[in-house]
């Protein structure tokens, strides 16, 4: 089965492209939650936002904030919710990692808005412990994974090496990843 | 928040409008909630902390171990903060995502912004959730419905112009002009938050200005590159057995 995502980057569908660029897409898809909503696809299929290459993330939610701003403009809302919905629990409906832009109006009932559950403490402190225990494995083992991810732009020929083996001895500022997991509590 | 009487409404409007911006900020901050657990007044759980970003657990989650993200500035909305901190948020908003699923038992993860209170905005200092989900857990459950093909179009049209001028594209010559204009390129290694950060970070300008510093139009590209970029199947990243497991629940 085809990726319906990657079917709107080779645009073999009717979504309405508003931008692209060589690594990403802004679309109005025909599936949505509430009309208005825009998508932001990184053309490249990355399943769950864990594999997108963090520069390419980056690109994709400024992309996203420019769109939230161009619907607040334009499309007479009072609102938006940037969601990426990640995994199928997360409710993601496509294998392809994508950030949803969604108008939001007064009382338009739309099921994004949950019920705080006030957590007991040592529920609050079980979590955190399970949170900091894997954090403290993360960085004994590998520096984070992400980094890893980072070869977006020449993945193949020329540079093979250099991206990914940069981040990790230099000070450049791929590697701020790094100094900030050093800096974790 | 206790609710004030008409006088002390009218004297506090008062008292704000004779502000200076800098007062006006400071008042603010020591209004503000989580401009107090960023400066430790407040007791947080804090799970990631680093020059920009702080982030904690949420005492009141929607699920067991959301997290919140929280820019270390006081920005009440979205559209003030620079794109580099954006940008950064987005990277610990992935971390965080990546350490729910690793440990917490979860099989998927919102990453979750509210602007404005329609959207479901409560705090006024902009921040990011991450919150983890379970299958059938009932959050932020909404169907998907299929768009009528001319609605669609006139989405696009209502919105094609002004998303241009924010990206800095020329309106007159739409589609061909579009592909190369907006490269993130790598010679310059990484346009991201440490390599300019006292700059973009601390001045909330508008912001046609500072979407300039990360994404530069001047960067052209030629479309021939995306190819190789958009075709590898082999960067796909090793990731680890759960984060596999997830994603190949699609399959």
């Amino acid at each position: 089965m085809k990726c319906d995502y990657c079917e709107i980057v080779e645009q073999k569908t009717n979504a309405s492209i508003l931008y692209e660029d060589s690594d990403t897409l802004i679309v109005v898809k025909d599936m949505v939650l509430t009309p208005g909503q825009i998508t932001v696809i990184p053309k490249q299929h990355f399943t769950i936002v864990e594999m997108i290459p963090p520069k390419l993330l980056q690109k994709c939610s400024l992309l996203a904030n420019k769109v939230s701003i161009a619907s607040f403009d334009t499309l007479g809302i009072q609102g938006t919710n940037i969601i990426i919905q990640n995994g199928l629990a997360g409710g993601q409906k496509v294998p392809h990692v994508a950030l949803e832009i969604i108008p939001r109006k007064e009382n338009d009932t739309l099921p994004l808005q949950w019920q705080p559950k006030p957590l007991s403490e040592v529920d609050l402190e079980t979590t955190f412990t399970a949170l900091q225990d894997e954090l403290k494995r993360e960085h004994k083992q590998q520096p984070a994974t992400p980094e890893e991810n980072s070869q977006l732009q020449q993945p193949s020929s020329e540079s093979t090496s250099q991206p990914s083996s940069k981040p990790k001895e230099s000070p450049a500022p791929d590697s701020y990843l790094l100094k900030s997991l050093k800096r974790l509590p | 928040m206790p609710e004030m009487t008409e006088e002390q409404r009218k004297a506090l409007e008062e008292k704000i409008k004779n502000m200076s911006p800098e007062q006006l900020a400071e008042l603010q901050k020591q209004q503000c909630i989580f401009c107090q657990i960023i400066s430790k007044k407040i007791p947080s759980k804090i799970i990631h902390e680093d020059e920009h970003s702080l982030s904690i657990l949420d005492i009141n989650p929607a699920a067991k171990g959301h997290i919140l993200i929280l820019p270390k500035i006081h920005y009440a909305i979205m559209p003030q903060l620079p794109d580099p901190l954006i940008g950064h948020l987005f990277i610990i908003a992935q971390q965080m995502s990546q350490l729910q699923l690793r440990s917490l038992k979860v099989s998927g993860t919102n990453i979750f912004i509210a602007n404005g209170l329609a959207a479901g905005q409560r705090a006024q200092h902009f921040l990011i959730h991450v919150i983890p989900r379970k299958e059938g857990d009932n959050l932020l459950g909404a169907e998907e419905k299929l768009l009528d093909k001319t609605y669609q179009q006139n989405i696009a049209q209502a919105i094609q112009g002004r998303l241009n001028e924010l990206l800095g594209i020329p309106n007159q010559t739409p589609q061909e002009s579009l592909p190369e204009s907006l490269e993130l390129s790598s010679p310059p290694p990484t346009p991201s938050i440490p390599a300019q950060p006292e700059q973009p970070l601390s001045s909330p300008s508008p912001l046609p200005q500072t979407s300039a510093q990360s994404i530069s139009p001047k960067k052209i590209k030629k479309p021939k590159e995306s190819s190789p970029e958009e075709s590898e199947p082999s960067t796909r990243p090793k990731e680890s057995v759960s984060l596999d497991d997830i994603a190949n629940l699609f399959k």
